[in-house]
């Protein structure tokens, strides 16, 4: 399994880092598409010294054309591709909102990356998946099951790339793809940036969690996006897993 | 103040909505870019308050693709448009709402088993669930309930997937199946819901 090959969008800091580095160490080839070229190479090079191979490769997970040449970058390279991370989220997700003030064109910024962000980016590596029998991961949230109430845009595209998964899941299962979301809890600059924001959120966050800690986002957030990347596990799909110390009680 | 609104498209399973449930229809703009939309929310919200909403603002026809055949220009009108018309509309529906008065989206979402062809619709759905949450979350505190009750009346192919659902009925009507579950939720007997999503889709989905 080290000749694996994965790309993840917004790999340039928080979990989509802790992802890189999780699937770096396990000796894959991780490509960091992201638009921080700065920040993407330094992850590309925390995968190196974990064992794998990281690339960086600008991406616009919003942009088709960008998650394209993105796409292509991979394939030119390394000749395959095994899966695909849609981490990426909109500048916008920590910023406190009530739904009546709501611009349209924020929501549209949010919908963009997350949304058919996870729409593009499936659908531009597909053939490359169907090769390799590979898969795709959705990082998405548990504010997508229990809504938020300052962060309805953020708790609503969370939402909708979980139902996107599930149908996609039953589509392309027969195609040998697997489609899975992973909601984390993790300590990560746009967490803290949240915390900062709103500051009620922190005893909201701290209260309910019954291991009593923020997740990890290379020791506890990327081994299990690695398992789901991974032929171990091969009959999962269609599944959301909820990698949060136990704080949204969904089973 | 006027006892009941719905906020809903111009479409007819809307409209038979409407007339289940008595409820005046304040349409809202069908496939209306976002101009239209941030507009019609503000006039909305400027007008007097209501003790209980409800809030469909549905697409005009419902036409499976799945994914793979999807170009941009289906991808808007299927999942974009589509969210952000209810965020506008549900937005309008909030301001709109008294003290202790009660909210109701219905929603148009797939079964889980049936979503083969729905991949827009699926998110949209799970989308606005997630909406109605956010909303009996912030709106609580002044005593306002929101709930939801989602149909998949007009979502459903001619072949359904083994085992069948439990009630003969699926996927049901509008006027049978909806007009009921939303009549319950607006009622003082549901006085201690919120943030509850009801399936009213014959025993389909089963969480």
């Amino acid at each position: 399994m080290t000749g694996h090959v994965v790309l993840i969008t917004g790999a340039s800091g928080g979990v989509g880092e802790g992802i890189a580095v999780a699937c770096g160490q396990a000796g894959w080839t991780v490509w960091i598409a992201a638009r921080r070229r700065e920040q993407g190479d330094a992850v590309a090079a925390q995968v190196d010294a974990a064992g794998g191979h990281g690339r960086f490769v600008a991406c616009d997970a919003a942009d088709a054309s960008s998650v394209r040449a993105a796409v292509d970058a991979v394939i030119a390279r390394d000749g395959r591709l095994d899966g695909v991370v849609h981490n990426a989220t909109s500048g916008l997700s920590p910023k406190p909102v009530t739904l009546p003030d709501l611009p349209l064109e924020d929501l549209r910024d949010q919908v963009g990356v997350s949304l058919r962000g996870s729409w593009l980016l499936a659908t531009i590596a597909k053939p490359h998946l169907v090769a390799s029998h590979g898969s795709i991961l959705l990082l998405t949230s548990e504010a997508g099951f229990e809504g938020k109430a300052k962060l309805a845009p953020y708790a609503a595209v969370k939402a909708a790339q979980r139902g996107f998964a599930r149908a996609l899941a039953r589509e392309w299962g027969p195609e040998g793809v697997r489609v899975n979301c992973i909601a984390p809890l993790a300590s990560t600059p746009a967490l803290e940036k949240a915390l900062v924001m709103d500051p009620d959120m922190g005893p909201r966050l701290f209260g309910r969690n019954p291991l009593g800690r923020m997740g990890h986002p290379v020791d506890d957030i990327g081994p299990v996006a690695r398992f789901l990347l991974s032929p171990d596990a091969r009959y999962l799909t269609g599944n959301t897993v909820m990698v949060d110390g136990g704080s949204c009680p969904i089973t | 103040m006027p006892d009941l609104l719905l906020l809903g498209t111009p479409v007819d399973a809307v409209r038979a909505l409407a007339a289940g449930l008595g409820a005046e229809l304040v349409e809202v703009p069908l496939g209306a870019d976002d101009t239209v939309l941030e507009a019609w929310r503000a006039e909305v919200a400027a007008g007097p308050a209501v003790e209980r909403l409800v809030v469909a603002p549905w697409v005009g026809t419902q036409t499976a693709g799945r994914v793979d055949d999807l170009d941009a220009a289906s991808w808007e009108d299927r999942a974009e448009q589509p969210l952000a018309a209810w965020v506008a509309v549900l937005g309008a529906a909030v301001t709109r709402c008294a003290e202790g008065g009660a909210i109701v989206a219905v929603i148009e979402r797939p079964s889980p088993l049936d979503c083969v062809g729905w991949a827009p619709e699926s998110g949209v759905a799970d989308a606005v669930e997630a909406l109605t949450r956010s909303l009996a979350r912030s709106e609580g505190p002044r005593g306002v309930r929101v709930n939801a009750v989602t149909t998949p009346t007009r979502l459903t192919g001619p072949d359904v997937i083994a085992p069948p659902p439990p009630l003969s009925t699926f996927p049901g009507t509008v006027e049978r199946d909806v007009v009921g579950a939303v009549r319950l939720l607006l009622s003082d007997d549901a006085a201690g819901l919120t943030g509850t999503v009801a399936h009213a889709d014959s025993g389909r989905s089963w969480r």
